[in-house]
């Protein structure tokens, strides 16, 4: 399953680096995140509640970046097993500054996933990942709005 | 062989007789598998493998084990002493060099390799299905997960992912057959017209209503063991489990198929759950049931088709064909199922002539592993296929040559032959037809349509946005299933005859019991006609027994459209004795001559007199043989075991009519016309209900069904609300016909129904399609099914 997108966010590429950056604020924005806990350098774990049309449940995972290049963006990969099957995606996110105020977040990547989450309904998973980004990204703004000052 | 049609009253037979096995379906009375409750009764659920091809690292139970409920955990470790699931068919390789059959094991043991999503690594046994559920995803699997490959074709590339270690180039076996290659190339290279056809046939679920479910369980204090199992051939499945995974005696195990609720050959089939319930009901002393869930059951029940195939048809400048050179690759899956290697072989290179008098015909077929679930029979197996082909074909044909596609097939059908007082056909592909008369059905399909009209309809409909075409397919197939010496030369290691024993009751009631399996067919209607009119007495007299090893002496199932053809005629056989032994207690009763008797209307009666003596009476006496004939035995009761002569040749032709929308490519099936030749009808209500959900199936195909693997080869469709089933509304009402023409070498004159519109239908839709394209001026070749509105479009917009 193929995860590309991007958005346009009105804070200068230093401030979405550090947003990116920060576990506690990661944990608030990304829709569905509970808890994300930091296990090694640049390794967390994730425990996700995420409802995916007719498959529900908790996911656990765990987070690594790679390819870390400040300000320009780094690789996420998040491997996760649960009862419903797993999957295993690798994301590569580049930020790009239009300009002093404006920073343009892309992402590309590829899902796998297998068991009952590969055989239902690729679909209906590719149309919630799709809402949990553009979720994600309102997040974001919200994050950003509610005290820029915390994030110049 | 004399026609029984002839000589009987036939007050049942041909008569369209409401089914009476309806009444406890219809009233959810029915009993299947998963509802049968024993004592002490446990339940599995299986620990599978998310991933198509991947390496079992390690297993911990721990947190599985502890948890209440839970009664025993078995994996690849506890049953690597039991043998794999054996394959019933060996076909090898052209050169000679033996098929390879890897072996399929009950449990991927720690340390071995799942070879398709769904391979299953533990049974948990718990005391409900929720606390084994539960169960088994607490099991902690560690994977290292492997590439795979799903698509036939790529797995025989170069580097493609091994199925199997010790077959690096994913080759189960080839195979060839027909004429010499050189004299077909020879003919090709001869032809004024060559039409080519790259096509796919695509991969299906069978998708039965009851999922399938199994129980084992073990008597310890007879030593017995009883397997109800959702089968479409107990017997067959108690050979298979106790002679070849089990090792435990077979007169030691009774296998019972209740209720099934359909099976379109994905129940054939020896599955390893079912080794597994019962083998673990001996472990625990108690009764353990599996019931697949839809999801399970779409991943794991045997699929259908899966073929790539380049296929080219020769024409000489009249329009007589000359040459077809077929090259096929065929997907078996990851491992080979019970009939697997026939289906693409012995149950389609052989159906290649078709209607036709080709005079050269080659296959070449390449069958491949694939780190995908088994591919095996699905309703029709092998046949459908060759039908795609060869109509396809045949309709493209005569679009590139500007011929009428159904005046191309009259010139080239095959002429009339009874099999009686001229011989069947011989065919290029080894087979010999029994009898065929094929004009009439193309004829009476073309009365129906309207032809002439249709074409007048359909250039007004080419000014407009919605397209109309027609597609045509006629189409021969081998049922009845099958001469054992025949097909044990092919590769069988089964002889396909079939038993039936007629057990005439002290009281002149009649327990009939036959080795076919009834799960849809409505044997328990047709059989009880066919036995009441041949006996003289009323259906209400007859009982079918059927599903229940214990009950009868053996039988091979139901599969092929065989039942009646073979099935029907072992009762045949039990009846004749019947008769004949009868006729000696009634000659001594009446104090004549055997010769003196006839037998009709359920009684002797000494010819030319009022004399007789009834069913019931011959009956009484011989069981109660106070007054009988010296050195008789008592009783009336006899089996039979009934080898076929040949295959019946059931065909028929389907004519589809489409509109396709221009601006979306959404196709609507208009109209379905089959006139079908399936030989003497004993009810004509059945074999319409055969003919319309066969026809629903092979419309299915065409439009709306297929599996789609990802390139992890998991199946990303896997359930109802991803995989397009057909529905009502798709579908007009169809428009049934028959002709008649005898099957020569079969009591009943029977061929078979039960494959036919599944056969036939497919290529007509997909055809009609075509036809209409062409009529908008799109010259398309072939439109990947199923035939989406989107490629549709993209057809007519590329």
């Amino acid at each position: 399953m193929d995860l590309t997108g991007s958005h346009t966010l009105n804070a200068p590429v230093a401030t979405v680096w550090a947003m990116l950056m920060d576990t506690d604020i990661l944990a608030r924005i990304v829709p569905g995140i509970t808890r994300l806990e930091k296990t090694a350098e640049n390794e967390y774990l994730a425990i996700a509640e995420i409802k995916l049309g007719p498959v529900s449940g908790a996911f656990t995972g765990t987070l690594s970046l790679s390819d870390i290049r400040q300000n320009e963006g780094y690789t996420l990969h998040v491997k996760q097993n649960s009862k419903i099957g797993n999957a295993d995606a690798t994301v590569s996110i580049a930020l790009n500054a239009l300009d002093d105020a404006q920073t343009e977040i892309s992402f590309n990547g590829n899902a796998r996933l297998s068991g009952l989450l590969a055989r239902t309904g690729q679909r209906v998973i590719s149309g919630v990942a799709t809402t949990l980004t553009k979720q994600f990204f309102a997040n974001f703004e919200q994050e950003l709005a509610t005290d820029p000052a915390t994030h110049s | 062989m004399t026609n029984f049609f002839k000589k009987m009253s036939n007050k049942f037979i041909g008569q369209s007789i409401k089914r009476v096995e309806d009444k406890r379906f219809i009233t959810g009375k029915g009993r299947y598998t998963d509802d049968i409750v024993l004592p002490g009764m446990l339940h599995a659920h299986f620990v599978r493998s998310p991933y198509a091809h991947a390496r079992v690292v390690s297993i911990d139970m721990t947190e599985a084990q502890a948890m209440p409920g839970v009664i025993a955990i078995y994996t690849g470790d506890d049953v690597k002493d039991l043998n794999g699931v054996p394959c019933g068919w060996q076909v090898n390789f052209r050169n000679g060099e033996t098929m390879r059959e890897p072996k399929h094991p009950m449990l991927i043991a720690t340390g071995d390799t799942a070879k398709h999503a769904g391979d299953p690594v533990a049974i948990v046994i718990a005391e409900s299905k929720a606390i084994a559920t539960d169960a088994a995803e607490s099991v902690q699997i560690e994977w290292d997960e492997l590439p795979a490959v799903a698509n036939p074709a790529e797995a025989l590339k170069p580097g493609a992912p091994k199925v199997h270690e010790q077959f690096p180039d994913n080759t189960a076996f080839d195979w060839s057959l027909g004429n010499p290659i050189e004299e077909v190339d020879a003919a090709m290279a001869a032809a004024a017209h060559v039409t080519t056809l790259e096509f796919v046939n695509q991969r299906v679920v069978p998708n039965a209503m009851e999922p399938r479910a199994y129980i084992g369980a073990y008597d310890e204090v007879s030593d017995k063991y009883t397997l109800y199992t959702s089968t479409q051939n107990p017997h067959l499945i108690r050979l298979l489990m106790c002679a070849f995974v089990l090792g435990i005696p077979e007169h030691k195990v009774r296998v019972v198929g209740p209720d099934v609720g359909g099976g379109f050959g994905s129940k054939i089939y020896h599955y390893t759950e079912e080794a597994l319930v019962t083998w673990a009901s001996k472990q625990l002393s108690q009764p353990v049931k599996w019931t697949s869930d839809r999801s399970e059951a779409f991943l794991l029940d045997a699929h259908g088709r899966d073929h790539v195939t380049k296929a080219e048809m020769g024409f000489d400048a009249d329009g007589n064909v000359m040459g077809l050179r077929i090259k096929t690759v065929a997907n078996m899956g990851a491992y080979l199922s019970t009939f697997a290697p026939a289906v693409p072989t012995y149950l389609h290179g052989t159906l290649l002539q078709g209607l036709y008098v080709t005079p050269k015909i080659n296959i070449d077929m390449t069958c491949v592993f694939t780190h995908t679930v088994a591919v095996d029979a699905y309703r029709g197996a092998g046949r459908p296929e060759a039908t795609y082909l060869l109509e396809r074909l045949m309709d493209l044909a005569a679009l590139e040559m500007g011929r009428d596609p159904a005046e191309l097939r009259f010139q080239n059908f095959i002429p009339k032959f009874d099999g009686v007082t001229e011989p069947g056909y011989q065919t290029q592909v080894a087979l010999q037809y029994d009898s065929g008369d094929y004009h009439p059905v193309l004829e009476r399909g073309l009365e129906m349509l309207g032809y002439a009209d249709f074409r007048a309809a359909q250039k007004e409909a080419a000014k407009t946005n919605k397209l109309l075409g027609v597609g045509f397919s006629t189409y021969v197939e081998a049922c009845g299933i099958a001469p054992s010496a025949v097909v044990g030369a092919l590769g069988a290691r089964a002889g396909l005859y079939e038993s039936a024993q007629v057990r005439v009751q002290p009281t002149g009631k009649v327990s009939v019991f036959t080795g076919s399996h009834s799960h849809g067919q409505g044997h328990e209607t047709t059989f009880v006609q066919v036995v009441a009119d041949k006996l003289g007495i009323p259906m209400e007299d007859v009982d079918l027994v059927h599903g229940d090893s214990d009950a009868l002496a053996f039988g091979m199932g139901t599969y092929g459209s065989r039942s009646l053809a073979v099935g029907g005629s072992a009762i045949i056989k039990s009846i004749d004795k019947v008769l004949e032994k009868g006729a000696k207690i009634a000659a001594h009763k009446l104090e004549c001559a055997e010769g003196d008797l006839e037998y009709a209307e359920g009684k002797w009666t000494v010819k030319g007199t009022d004399k007789s003596i009834g069913f019931g009476d011959v009956a009484l006496t011989a069981y109660v043989p106070h007054v009988y004939p010296a050195g008789l035995e008592p009783g009336l009761d006899f089996s039979s075991f009934y080898d076929p002569a040949n295959f019946t040749y059931p065909f028929g032709c389907h004519i589809a009519v489409v509109e396709v929308d221009r601006e979306t490519g959404k196709t609507t099936l208009k109209r379905m016309i089959a006139v079908d030749d399936v030989g003497n009808v004993i009810n004509p209500m059945i074999v319409d209900g055969q003919i319309h959900g066969g026809l629903a199936q092979g419309i299915g195909q065409a439009m709306f069904e297929g599996t789609i693997y990802d390139e992890n080869a998991q199946l990303t469709n896997g359930t109802y609300m991803d995989y397009c089933m057909p529905r009502a509304d798709d579908l007009p009402m169809f428009e049934t016909d028959r002709r008649t023409t005898p099957c020569p070498h079969n009591p009943l004159g029977v061929k078979g129904a039960g494959e036919a519109g599944a056969i036939g239908s497919t290529p007509s839709v997909v055809n009609a399609v075509i036809d209409a394209l062409w009529s908008g001026g799109h010259q398309v070749k072939d439109i990947l099914m199923p035939m989406t509105p989107e490629r549709v479009w993209r057809a007519m917009n590329n």
